[in-house]
């Protein structure tokens, strides 16, 4: 099947966006790929001549490797509580009869979406933090507020502020997708309500559900703000690793090394998931 | 018809009790901080005590407005907001336009060029375009931040104008070129109209996205040109006063008004529909 070419109109209206994205997207990216490889010369900006590994090589040793192992472990565990703290919310606001209780969920969800982050994470170290409300459930958990374990408590607490809303709004979507039909057909043949959920409801969201899942994830991951102001210095991501690199020691090749290397495990996150969902739901291509 | 056993019973009532819990606690786990934020800024102690406050005052408010640094942060942030968002408003709205109509040769690619910078860390973003403008001699520091808010924006701005053309049926552009209108006529009386809601919605998480940027902005900022978030996070590692409180509770009111602006123009549930963070 031949498909037709874009009109001289068309190309014109695309044009802007591509250009820009070509120069302020994919150059930078090509550049600094290009400047990973170079080697780092100590006390000048930029990178020397010539051509290295090394600054991947010095990646793997066990005390770089632990920033990717902590920001994955970490980003792991948020999205799994945010599945769980999202569905609830996403299943009523999808499912309620009342109107109200539906924008309510909607005008909730979006003003977070809305609401700035950075004042969002202020609000959390107030509310969570040491002198805050809510800093007794650091003690419930064995982990009290005022020790250095906390730190990563208090950045899983962001990160979720963060990507619930955004978990509950996909979501959404996945469950008025699913009709209501097919439970009511279940449960008037005697299916209990857990059964139902278990064995109908479940399977159906499962794509969506996954997928809510990796976004979170590939979220978390790449997150910057959080773990700077939150992570009290004890908790750095990656992304906080590659700017340390560059702003305190002005190693801008290893930056880049830790950058390209972000760059592929976003591509890679994003790859699974469309995999994971076509494998899971090999109707739901279309 | 099947009589439920007891035991179905109790698993039943022990699963609605557990939705319950979690959505109580969703709730809450979101609503909670913002509060206790909002009460905090109203406190007139001068330094920071345990909650709850005792006496309330507007003291966190006026030393926000008599600080240089954040109302400068301020009018830096405002125009940075509102020039990449109509950048990328344009750019975006005008791609998404071609990349639904129909399907042409290479349009998945560009599709995945577009939306491509969503997925990009933003760290790496403002790491690339930093080591990018100093390789082609760009050293202004507002000129960079442009650069680098463009590119996280656009992605926004195509997928919620993509999200709205998909509800316009095909046959009423066919409808006005058939009766002698030129294909940028059509596009401008017929298509633009019909998809404003899309526009709207995707420019205006632009502006959001902009103006609440860290990442980006650290890298491309210098000393004399901060931004509003930057000069924020600056003060919260520094000492932790309740000035930001303050901030934080004027932008809680602001994304009230923009939320009962949305519903009023849009409707909620359109905007959920706009796919503002579908992946």
């Amino acid at each position: 099947m031949r498909q037709p070419r874009l009109s001289a109109f068309q190309c014109a209206l695309l044009a802007p966006g591509a250009i820009l994205l070509a120069v302020l997207l994919v150059a930078p990216i090509a550049l600094m790929a290009v400047e990973s490889f170079r080697p780092f010369v100590g006390g000048r900006v930029g990178a020397g001549a010539g051509w290295t590994l090394r600054n991947y090589t010095e990646l793997i040793e066990p005390a770089y490797a632990f920033y990717f192992y902590d920001t994955f472990r970490i980003g792991f565990i948020v999205s799994a509580i945010a599945l769980l703290l999202a569905t609830p919310l996403a299943w009523q606001a999808a499912r309620t009869k009342r109107r109200a209780v539906r924008v309510s969920i909607f005008g909730l969800l979006i003003g977070l979406l809305f609401m700035s982050l950075v004042a969002r994470l202020y609000a959390i170290q107030m509310t969570w933090g040491t002198n805050g409300p809510l800093a007794f459930f650091g003690t419930l958990i064995g982990v009290p507020a005022r020790s250095a374990g906390y730190a990563a408590i208090q950045v899983a607490i962001g990160l979720l502020h963060f990507v619930v809303p955004m978990s509950a709004i996909i979501l959404i979507g996945t469950f008025q997708n699913i009709s209501p039909r097919l439970e009511e057909a279940a449960a008037s043949l005697g299916a209990p309500r857990w059964r139902v959920a278990l064995t109908v409801t479940l399977p159906l969201a499962a794509p969506g559900l996954l997928s809510a899942f990796m976004i979170a994830f590939a979220m978390c991951i790449s997150n910057f703000v959080v773990p700077l102001i939150l992570g009290r210095g004890v908790v750095l991501f990656t992304t906080n690793l590659m700017y340390v690199r560059f702003s305190d020691v002005a190693n801008f090749p290893s930056g880049a090394a830790i950058g390209v290397i972000m760059f592929a495990l976003a591509g890679l996150v994003i790859y699974f998931m469309t995999q994971l969902v076509r494998w899971v739901s090999p109707e739901a291509q279309s | 018809m099947r009589m439920p056993s007891s035991t179905s019973t109790a698993l039943d009532w022990t699963a609605s009790a557990v939705f319950r819990f979690l959505l109580a606690a969703s709730i809450l786990f979101l609503i909670l901080p913002v509060l206790v934020s909002v009460v905090l800024s109203f406190d007139d102690r001068q330094f920071l005590g345990p909650f709850p406050p005792k006496q309330f005052s507007l003291r966190w408010y006026r030393s926000f407005l008599d600080n240089p640094a954040y109302l400068d942060g301020l009018i830096v942030s405002l125009k940075l907001a509102v020039l990449s968002t109509v950048i990328s408003t344009v750019a975006g709205a005008c791609a998404a336009y071609v990349i639904s109509s129909g399907r042409w040769r290479g349009r998945d690619t560009v599709e995945t060029l577009f939306l491509s910078p969503k997925f990009v860390p933003t760290v790496v973003i403002g790491f690339s375009i930093l080591g990018f403008a100093s390789a082609i001699q760009v050293f202004d520091p507002f000129t960079r931040l442009i650069m680098g808010h463009v590119v996280i924006t656009i992605p926004f701005t195509v997928r919620a104008t993509l999200a709205s053309l998909v509800g316009i049926r095909r046959s009423l552009v066919e409808a006005a070129i058939s009766l002698g209108a030129p294909p940028w006529r059509a596009f401008l009386d017929v298509t633009l109209p019909l998809a404003r809601t899309g526009i709207v919605a995707g420019a205006l998480m632009a502006f959001v996205l902009s103006f609440d940027e860290v990442a980006v902005s650290l890298f491309l900022s210098d000393a004399f040109t901060q931004t509003l978030p930057i000069a924020l996070v600056a003060e919260m590692r520094a000492n932790l006063n309740l000035t930001v409180a303050a901030v934080s509770t004027v932008f809680a009111a602001v994304t009230i008004l923009i939320v009962f602006f949305l519903d009023r123009a849009i409707g909620l549930d359109r905007v959920i529909g706009q796919g503002l963070y579908r992946g």
